[in-house]
């Protein structure tokens, strides 16, 4: 309305030009890319086991990337709207590498035992691999249990008793070092272990996995081909088959991510569980990808690629929804902790204990979380002023990016360093770097390769005229 | 009525002068008319449509609106006040010993903290809102027309009241028609003796 007639030329592409870093920032990704993989491989014949945590901590923070673009794209689709029709796009793209983490998952699969202590326990009461490969806490008076072999589960109830006093009350690096993984809770969680059995087992894990890949691949092909076949059919045929397939195609999101975040990462700690667990992973994905949406746009629009087609306006709206986000995710992860904490019951306090007494500097990480994390992103973007200051936007995008990398560090690598089960120590390795920057290397290459190869903008939407005049009122 | 009180308007010395109000047949119109108002340069004067006109907010010279001031206020009271009260209750006046934890303990204050900001913050932004808009307001001079009922329907209003400092009869009215108005109308009320 403010600008009615705009100057009639030719008509924009939404293109990268081929004299633009943008065209060729692929090569630059898949270079760091190969690096970061060589070297993780070089890694992991040295160090097997820090290796799987560090590739594991790497690809559910770019898994989150995409999942979080997949999100954007079906909550368009969802709600019909009209402002975001410019960006869609870019999320899009952030969608069309999910594929590529099909093979990035390799090497979890290859390497799970090193990550997961349920498979010990599975093997163990198979008669399998019995006590296999753990040097702690076999030497039980009760012989005869079949929990054995569980990262810090050993169970010996009967050295309870031997306990000097009621073991709540101590902190574990304050315990005689004997009786660290012999206290009664160990026995309460091998217990737990046992009746997961039919859900925490290698085949059904497999068979769950394969079911997220073949889902996500097909909701990125599916909704990645139809918005791109629609730049040259227009119409609006399309759209309408997205925004019918959109609700359906959430559900689908929504429990694949759910229990993609039960299987990867909170089976970590397979005696402890957290329903609201896959929401926060939720939170994550949503926050990951409205942060990168908006550095990949505000890089490309400073570049001119997107013309006049993504303003403040869409800055605006979009970093509010990032505000809104990093709120949601503190509020789910407050509930989560609230809940342990009030009703501080062993079996459940572990996950907290470990990152906060557990020992090294995870307090401070923790500590970090609640303040960068949350309380500084809070103020960084709450005034209108400051989400229209586009320095200032991308500056706060990519601080709350930072702190997502920490928080998945935080909730993956306690466990690389574990020593008992409330036990642990932060240790930064080389490899968390090179598996972080494999993984992202590999996956940002396809999508800024993909970013190439098409408009940047879903030219094709009716809806995208009232996407370009969008105004913030 | 109104046109009554608009007749006698024009005779009688025993009525002043309220507002005048200009008629509009299309949002474009009033649209361009509202930036010939705010050129001119008038504080005390509004745009009243049947439906949001985008853009509108700019071309009336309106400023950012002071509600989101008043919501942080509110909010940070909020938590302040939650957290000093939780701090005086349960860790110094009267400590309880609830589920084993310490009496005063910033885990369990976290709720409470977080809900009276958002209670507070929302009374902040709808009384705030509602204070700067002055509702409910039950009476207004364009109530006079008869021609304003239509501003809920298909016609598009400004009003301009006596009071703003560059109110003159003929001046304004000089401006009003020279943005293409379908009608404008002096509305005055009677001064009684």
């Amino acid at each position: 309305m403010s600008k009615p007639a705009k100057k009639e030329g030719k008509a924009p592409t939404y293109r990268i030009p081929a004299d633009s870093p943008w065209a060729s920032a692929w090569k630059l990704a898949a270079g760091l890319g190969a690096v970061g993989v060589a070297a993780s491989v070089a890694g992991m014949f040295i160090d097997a086991h820090r290796f799987a945590f560090s590739w594991l901590f790497a690809f559910m923070f770019f898994l989150a990337l995409g999942l979080g673009g997949l999100f954007f794209t079906l909550g368009q689709h969802l709600t019909g709207a009209g402002w975001g029709v410019p960006l869609r796009r870019t999320a899009e793209m952030l969608m069309s590498g999910l594929p590529v983490f099909l093979v990035l998952s390799a090497p979890i699969f290859i390497h799970m035992h090193e990550l997961y202590p349920w498979l010990e326990h599975h093997g163990a009461e198979h008669g399998a691999d019995h006590g296999g490969g753990h040097d702690e806490g076999h030497g039980g008076a009760h012989g005869g249990h079949d929990e054995h072999g569980l990262l810090g589960i050993a169970a010996s109830a009967a050295r309870a008793d031997e306990l000097p006093r009621d073991p709540w009350d101590q902190r574990p690096h304050e315990r005689a070092p004997e009786t660290r993984t012999h206290t009664p809770e160990h026995a309460m969680h091998a217990e737990i272990m046992s009746t997961k059995g039919w859900y925490l087992n290698q085949g059904f894990f497999f068979i769950r996995a394969g079911i997220y890949f073949i889902a996500w691949i097909l909701l990125a092909y599916f909704f990645f081909t139809w918005s791109t076949r629609q730049d040259k059919e227009k119409g609006l045929a399309l759209t309408k088959r997205m925004e019918t397939a959109a609700p359906f195609a959430t559900f689908v999101f929504g429990f694949s991510l759910t229990f993609a975040a039960f299987d990867w990462m909170m089976a970590l700690e397979p005696s402890w569980y957290s329903t609201i667990y896959g929401v926060i992973y939720f939170a994550i994905a949503a926050i990951i990808a409205h942060a990168t949406i908006i550095l990949l746009t505000l890089g490309m629009s400073r570049a001119g690629i997107f013309g006049d087609a993504i303003s403040v306006e869409h800055f605006h709206d979009i970093g509010k929804l990032l505000h809104g986000f990093v709120i949601f995710w503190a509020y789910v992860s407050v509930s989560q902790f609230l809940l342990i904490w009030y009703a501080g019951i062993p079996e459940e306090a572990t996950y907290y204990h470990l990152r906060w007494w557990g020992g090294g500097s995870w307090m401070n990480v923790s500590v970090i979380l609640v303040v960068a994390g949350f309380v500084i992103p809070f103020f960084l973007l709450m005034s209108r002023n400051f989400k229209r200051n586009l320095p200032w936007l991308g500056f706060a995008a990519a601080w709350i990016l930072v702190m997502q990398v920490v928080q998945l560090y935080w909730l993956v690598m306690p466990y690389a360093e574990q020593t008992g089960l409330v036990e642990t120590q932060l240790r930064l390795h080389w490899l968390d770097f090179a598996a972080f920057v494999g993984v992202g290397g590999v996956y940002m290459a396809v999508v800024l390769w993909n970013m190439t190869r098409f408009p940047l903008v879903p030219v094709g939407d009716p809806r995208l005229s009232r996407g370009l005049h969008h105004e913030v009122v | 009525m109104a046109s009554e009180s608009q007749k006698k308007g024009a005779q009688s010395p025993e009525t002043r002068p309220l507002l005048f109000l200009a008629e509009y047949e299309t949002a474009g119109d009033v649209f361009h008319a509202a930036e010939h108002v705010r050129d001119a340069g008038y504080e005390k004067w509004d745009v009243h449509t049947p439906f949001p006109v985008h853009g509108m907010d700019k071309a009336m010279g309106l400023k950012d609106s002071k509600v989101a001031w008043i919501v942080l206020v509110m909010g940070l009271t909020g938590c302040t006040t939650a957290f000093l009260m939780m701090w005086w209750m349960n860790g110094h006046d009267y400590p309880l010993v609830i589920g084993g934890k310490p009496g005063f303990s910033l885990p369990s204050m976290i709720p409470v903290m977080f809900e009276l900001t958002v209670l507070l913050s929302a009374f902040g932004a709808v009384f705030g809102m509602l204070g700067i808009n002055q509702l409910p307001k039950h009476w207004h001079p364009v109530f006079f027309s008869d021609r304003f009922e239509r501003c809920s329907d298909d016609r598009f209003f400004i009003s301009i009241e006596a009071a703003d400092p560059k109110f003159d009869l003929e001046e304004t009215k000089a401006l009003l028609e020279g943005t293409h108005p379908s009608h404008v109308e002096l509305i005055s009320e009677e001064v009684e003796q």
